[in-house]
């Protein structure tokens, strides 16, 4: 594959988007910091700076909590795609958010000594082998590197660069910084504040991002249940293909191909985008081609290549039917193969 | 040809169609009062970080008195418009700095320092002025030796901090995400001090020192801020409990 980067363009789904996160962001900090933090009875007032920290620490943690919410949503729920396919402007704005938190703690628990604050950072947390007491500080670092990795490759000529695959496995490492945040919190502020509000948003959260992933799970395992016939997949009854869109069959593991139909005509194809892997199968055609969902990248059903003057092509599998039902090849054909369509048997829908 | 389903495709470049449109404006408000409410309810909630504070307010205090340099710098006045004679003032220098390259000539002689106070309850902490002005030898004899008074073994239950942060140089300033700034403070000299859970002979805070009477161990750092008990000798100086630990009887709570 060629390392080429397409850039995407800016549009209105974007903006609005990105408005909206930036909103969110915004409304967390001020209701924290002007109408939250006032009602806590309090004999004299917190630091400015401390809540600060507290203010962009949690704000981080919701943020990430979301992010991790989306993918199993939209899986459950294909209006949720939208807010997928701009998810890492959502990564980019935590890692800012949670660097600010760092900032502010670094310049008040860090600061006004002779001591600087990286040596501070590594000698003055140590552990005494057990949990309480353990520096929390360090699983803090951990998610923040991560989500810097991830913010810094987050732009589309990291993902030409390092392949789709490759880079959607690095980007599995949001996981780990999730992990890593939660231990932050439970090792670090949880124990030390009195109020089990913040217990229940983090640990509701946390909850609830592991009960989205099993529900997904479980949908797509279900989904999945697809007979094997040796070298043939059974696919079902080919009649309940729309026109114009297509459903979406795996193959073994995560080869997941999309059957196609374009008026009377069947075609099948992989489900990877040659772009970023989006999911062609949740798109659908627009003339005469199989368009993807996310950036709008097209394909002729029939070969799996772009039309001119663009030149991507996806892997193309073979259809047939036995009596009235469809089978798939569990074999695809290198990128750009034509196979001819199999007709719809005619019968009314 | 195109039914109902097909109203709630969306490509990234194309704008949405209407009722997906609508289903991205609901999330968006949705998303909103998550926030608002998360940041509400988590800010609102906090804890009371307590009553300690920098007194700016009472002005520049300046004060007479016997300093005793071990465990670590402390004044007990003889002279002072605010303080009662045989009041223990705990010393520190700006930022997280102690005074005890400034002290160490001085160990049990009459003192003149100046400089501002941070009060919580009962403890009283001078941070004092740079240079002579701060902290220097007084016309005169500690005429009195401090009275001291064995007040036996014990086993306190509680948290160990920096004199200054709790006393409210932060505020909070204990606890466990303070705990990197309380070692700060401690390495840099700034006196400990352990809160007890109960007051111990009417005392909530000690001033804590090593096993030989001198600055905690290394070891001990490790502890601070976090809920403990300990054993050792404790002592009255002066008006202010001095809790001599043994660093090999920590329990964890
Ligand atoms: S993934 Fe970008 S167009 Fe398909």
């Amino acid at each position: 594959m060629s390392v080429k980067y397409i850039p995407v363009q800016w549009n209105f789904n974007k903006y609005f988007y990105d408005l909206v996160l930036l909103i969110c962001v915004a409304v967390y900090i001020l209701v924290f910091i002007r109408i939250g933090t006032p009602e806590a009875g309090v004999t004299r007032p917190i630091d400015g700076a401390i809540i600060r920290m507290r203010a962009f620490g949690t704000c981080a943690f919701l943020m990430l909590t979301v992010i991790l919410c989306i993918g199993p949503l939209a899986r459950l729920d294909r209006r949720f795609l939208p807010l997928l396919y701009n998810r890492r402007h959502f990564g980019v704005l935590t890692f800012l958010v949670a660097l600010t938190h760092v900032v502010y703690v670094l310049n008040w628990y860090y600061a006004f000594s002779d001591i600087s604050p990286v040596v501070g950072l590594l000698t003055t947390s140590e552990t005494s082998g057990q949990l309480l007491g353990f520096p929390f500080e360090w699983f803090g670092m951990l998610a923040l590197v991560i989500l810097a990795i991830l913010a810094f490759t987050s732009h589309d000529f990291w993902l030409a660069f390092l392949s789709a695959p490759v880079w959607k496995r690095l980007h599995l490492l949001i996981y780990v910084a999730y992990a890593a945040a939660v231990a932050h919190f439970a090792l670090g502020y949880l124990q030390d504040a009195t109020n089990p509000f913040f217990m229940i948003v983090a640990g509701g959260g946390a909850v609830m991002v592991s009960v989205l992933h099993l529900a997904a799970g479980l949908k797509a395992s279900a989904d999945g249940e697809q007979a094997h016939k040796g070298e043939w997949i059974e696919v079902g009854d080919p009649t309940v293909i729309p026109d114009g869109r297509a459903i979406i069959v795996r193959i073994k593991g995560n080869e997941r191909a999309a059957i196609f139909r374009n008026g009377d005509a069947l075609s099948a194809v992989s489900n990877a985008c040659a772009h970023q892997n989006g999911p062609l199968g949740e798109g659908r055609i627009i003339d005469g081609c199989i368009t993807c969902p996310w950036h709008g990248f097209q394909y002729r059903p029939e070969d799996g290549c772009a039309p001119a003057p663009f030149t991507e092509k996806i892997p193309t599998y073979d259809l047939r039917l036995e009596g009235d039902t469809l089978l798939i090849a569990a074999k695809a054909h290198p990128p750009g193969t034509k196979v001819d369509p199999l007709t719809v048997p005619e019968r009314d829908a | 040809m195109s039914n109902k389903r097909d109203d709630s495709f969306f490509i990234g470049w194309a704008a949405p169609p209407s009722p997906l449109r609508w289903f991205m404006v609901a999330v968006a408000g949705f998303l909103i009062v998550l926030f608002a409410f998360s940041a509400y309810v988590i800010a609102a909630t906090q804890a009371d970080p307590g009553g300690g504070s920098f007194r700016f307010d009472w002005g520049r205090q300046n004060v007479v008195g016997v300093l005793s340099l071990d465990p670590y710098p402390v004044i007990h006045v003889t002279e002072s418009e605010r303080f009662p004679a045989g009041h223990a003032l705990l010393l520190s220098g700006n930022g997280k700095r102690g005074v005890q390259e400034r002290a160490e000539p001085l160990d049990g002689q009459l003192v003149q320092a100046s400089g501002v106070i941070i009060n919580r309850g009962d403890i009283d902490m001078l941070q004092v002025r740079n240079g002579e002005a701060g902290l220097s030898a007084a016309e005169g004899d500690a005429a009195t030796p401090i009275e001291s008074e064995d007040l036996g073994r014990w086993r306190i239950a509680g948290e160990i901090c920096d004199g200054k942060c709790y006393t409210g140089a932060m505020r909070p300033g204990q606890g466990l995400a303070h705990r990197a700034c309380a070692n700060f403070c401690i390495i840099g000299g700034v006196p400990p001090i352990f809160v007890s859970t109960v007051p111990v002979e009417g005392e909530e805070f000690l001033l804590l020192a090593g096993p030989d009477g001198g600055p905690i161990p290394d070891e001990l750092m490790a502890q601070a801020a976090i809920l403990l008990e300990i054993e050792g000798q404790v002592e009255r100086l002066g008006d202010l409990l001095v809790f001599q630990v043994d660093p090999d009887t920590i329990s964890v709570f």
